[in-house]
């Protein structure tokens, strides 16, 4: 018999190096921060990418993560497995940054009218950077999840929650938009 | 049908038409452009993805995934804590004193034996318990009252028959731990989650079984 006093057990307690989706999600399940750091290991580079293209700063990227995980570490102990931890936890995250977007109140920014013209002495980085904040905000969520980070458009419906046809529909039409954008340069 | 150039947004959508797009390609330079333009957006597009270190992310969330935990977070200035340390104070350290005052006198200590709980380390310890590792502890804490109980038992006869100045001297300490135990244990009581509180507790509990087990060691030399 060991008292445990030293070292509190959700802390303490191990995780296979590699565990299983329903491994970890037990170990979430459990509130065992462990499984909430790896988590954070796989995910944490797309997410700070998402959040970054979302909110267009670093420092409000990083807070944004900080809150999705607060919030999945709160929600954790009712997460029922209807969807992949990934999935979930992109979920909150997007929630969370269009909490960030509304709270600075830049939406009305971000959705204004698309008024984009490539200009010839900038790079196509920079003018898809500066398109993309043109585009509506599925198209745009679309796009980055897909393009820019690499998701699956099965993964993105399971997000988004909506079928893997609309996504895929969603991409065609944000990089028509895009396309459009970049070709409409001034004479 | 002929392939026109306002057909090639169609065309990029449905890979249908697309050898029928590709052969326009080969004759319309607009077109090309738009092709080429189509494919680099999604080229392009995995260089926007944006890296960079963030050391004190992670351990930033983890404290705040632990201070969320905290069901007190400012327990140090609410006056009833006080209250209680100071009550606590008198609980443990008098009777701790007056015990270790009669140590002086008593036979040494034995070894500790195996099941000897590890919480009585001295190392610092965070201030409060999750719940799983509360419900650890108070599972660990009813199966030590359960071997103190069972070597209470095997002692009675002794404390009660014996009235030797050793078995006086651990009367009185059984008695001083006891009243600390009750004390402490209502401290518990009403601040479960306070790792010094059940440290404190363990200590005095390990303190009475090595007790009881000094107790049962003359029985045995007797
Ligand atoms: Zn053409």
């Amino acid at each position: 018999m060991v008292w445990e006093i030293g070292l509190p057990l959700p802390f303490a307690a191990s995780l296979p190096e590699h565990p299983t989706e329903t491994e970890l999600a037990e170990a979430c399940r459990r509130g065992q921060v462990r499984a909430f750091e790896h988590l954070y290991r796989v995910h944490s580079a797309r997410m700070k990418s998402l959040a970054f293209h979302l909110l267009g700063s670093r420092a409000d990227a990083e807070d944004t993560v900080q809150e999705a995980f607060l919030k999945v570490c709160r929600a954790a102990r009712g997460f029922e497995g209807n969807s992949s931890l990934s999935t979930w936890i992109y979920r909150i995250l997007i929630n969370c940054c269009y909490d960030a977007i509304r709270k600075k109140q830049r939406l009305a920014e971000n959705a204004a009218p698309a008024e984009f013209r490539a200009e010839s002495n900038v790079t196509l980085k920079v003018a898809l950077e500066r398109a993309l904040k043109a585009l509506n905000e599925r198209q745009r969520m679309v796009f980055l999840l897909f393009e820019v980070e690499g998701l699956r458009h099965s993964e993105i419906a399971a997000i988004l929650e909506v079928p893997e046809g609309t996504s895929r529909s969603w991409l065609f039409e944000a990089k028509c938009q895009l396309k459009r954008m970049l070709t409409e340069a001034p004479k | 049908m002929k392939f026109e150039c306002g057909d090639l947004e169609r065309a990029l959508a449905n890979s249908d038409l697309f050898p029928e797009a590709r052969e326009h390609l080969k004759s319309c330079a607009v077109c090309r452009r738009e092709y080429r333009l189509w494919s680099e957006i999604s080229s392009v597009a995995r260089e926007l993805h944006e890296e960079w270190d963030t050391p004190a992310l992670w351990p930033s969330i983890r404290q705040a995934i632990e201070a969320e935990r905290k069901p007190e977070r400012i327990w140090w200035k609410q006056r009833k804590t006080w209250a209680a340390a100071a009550a606590l104070v008198i609980a443990i350290v008098v009777p701790v004193g007056l015990w270790r005052h009669s140590v002086a006198t008593a036979p040494p200590a034995r070894t500790p034996a195996a099941t000897t709980p590890t919480a009585t380390r001295q190392t610092p310890t965070p201030d409060f318990l999750t719940e799983q590792a509360l419900r650890e502890v108070e599972k660990s804490e009813a199966a030590y009252r359960q071997s103190i109980a069972k070597l209470s038992q095997l002692a009675a006869p002794k404390l009660s028959t014996q009235s030797s100045p050793e078995v006086a001297n651990e009367k009185e300490r059984l008695a001083l731990l006891d009243s600390a135990i009750a004390e402490t244990r209502a401290s518990v009581a009403s601040n479960r989650f306070n790792i010094r509180l059940q440290t404190a507790l363990a200590d005095l509990y390990r303190q009475k079984q090595e007790t009881l087990r000094d107790v049962l060691s003359h029985d045995a030399k007797n």
